[in-house]
């Protein structure tokens, strides 16, 4: 027979104080964790995964949860597969270097199920992909822009998104997040570093059209 | 318009069958009688999945047992909605302090509403608390939970009967079967 257990009755999470979510499925994630009274911290920690030859980092990993009492960090995806493809092989890096750390890829099939679970499959549509995710206001301007332009360029519109779907009519659960932000402190990414890049292509398309 | 509910025609295969759910349940029976034999347990059944496992099991096991249910609400609140908090619809009826305990669960998959329950239990002092659960779905697990009875692993497939329910419906079948996808896709 085991010993009793520690007698602690769930702490619910404060939910007054919420992150900006990058993506609408990770405001639902956050919306069951706080229903399950399972704490949770956004985007706290990045790791390190590849550096140049200077030593300076080149790639990172910034998990979407930490869930502390459980120790295990959540990764939710559920974009396209080509962007799984690229996370799954950062989560191998990860768990190269750093195998004291658990964490759970929750990938698009997981969170389907879950919806399906909880009677909410009909909103897996708005929560997934490229329309759950929540468009800045700066990259939707740029993107406006680009429209506006014209320019018609495969390798700067996967970079910045497809532009017709980013500036679709946000969903309800889209909205129900709220736009997304860079959380203080956090490591640039190179997702961001290719917005960036991005932003002064479009700059230059600009200037050369004038 | 909505879709008509075919009981039997809705499932795709036959997960486990009814025979082997009676063969399995009767081998947990006789394990828990021999694991809790002199001691005083308390069967924690969570409602509604479990019931027809737990009033099956209750008659597996051959050692006096006391019974007691639960329930808790499930997550399914709008998008919109900011935040919500489980709620215990149905508490225990009776103490357990000093008691050991075995929570019958239909099926363990991210192991949230079992990780709430748990530490809800522990704050009523049993001597010992423990879980006994028909179907284990490891591959959608968040919360690791150690589990001491197991009926069978099952993939990951969305399964209803045998307490198991889709829309609240299903729940009657006398075995686990694997709902057919274009069940869940039309409205129900």
């Amino acid at each position: 027979m085991t010993d009793p257990p520690d007698a602690s009755a769930p702490d619910p999470t404060d939910a007054g104080d919420r992150p900006t979510f990058a993506h609408a499925s990770e405001a639902e994630m956050a919306r069951i964790l706080d229903f399950y009274a399972v704490r949770w911290v956004y985007e706290p920690d990045t790791f390190p995964i590849l550096w140049n030859l200077e030593g300076g980092v080149v790639e990172s990993f910034s998990p979407d949860f930490w869930l502390p009492d459980l120790d295990l960090y959540l990764e939710m995806t559920t974009l396209r597969q080509r962007l799984v493809r690229r996370k799954n092989r950062k989560l191998r890096r990860l768990r190269e270097l750093y195998p004291d750390i658990r964490v759970k890829l929750f990938y698009a099939r997981d969170f389907r199920a879950l919806m399906l679970k909880y009677g909410k499959l009909a909103l897996v549509g708005a929560l997934s992909g490229t329309p759950g995710q929540v468009v800045p206001a700066r990259r939707a301007a740029a993107l406006v822009e680009v429209l506006a332009a014209g320019i018609v360029d495969p390798e700067l519109a996967a970079a910045i998104g497809d532009p017709e779907q980013a500036l679709a009519p946000p969903s309800a659960a889209a909205l129900a997040a709220p736009a997304a932000a860079v959380p203080a402190g956090r490591t640039s990414s190179p997702r961001r570093g290719a917005g960036r890049r991005a932003r002064r292509r479009l700059a230059a398309e600009r200037r050369a059209a004038r | 318009m909505t879709r008509r509910v075919d009981l039997h025609g809705d499932i795709g295969e036959i997960l486990v069958s009814e025979d082997e759910i009676q063969s399995k349940v009767v081998e947990l029976g006789r394990r828990i009688s021999v694991d809790y034999a002199e001691r005083q347990l308390t069967l924690v059944s969570v409602l509604k999945g479990s019931l027809p496992f737990m009033a099956d099991l209750m008659r597996a096991i051959s050692i006096p047992v006391r019974i007691d249910l639960m329930e808790v609400s499930s997550y399914g609140g709008t998008a919109t909605e900011s935040s919500g908090l489980v709620r215990i619809l149905k508490d225990l009826s009776a103490t357990i302090e000093g008691d050991d305990v075995l929570i019958v669960e239909d099926i363990i998959d991210t192991g949230l509403t079992l990780n709430y329950l748990i530490r809800y239990l522990r704050g009523k002092n049993p001597a010992t608390l423990r879980i006994c659960t028909l179907l284990d779905k490891p591959a959608r697990r968040l919360v690791d939970i150690p589990v001491d009875y197991i009926g069978f692993t099952i993939p990951d497939q969305f399964v209803v009967g045998y307490g198991l329910d889709y829309g609240e419906v299903y729940r009657n079948l006398r075995f686990v079967g694997v709902l057919k996808p274009e069940v869940y896709s039309e409205p129900a």
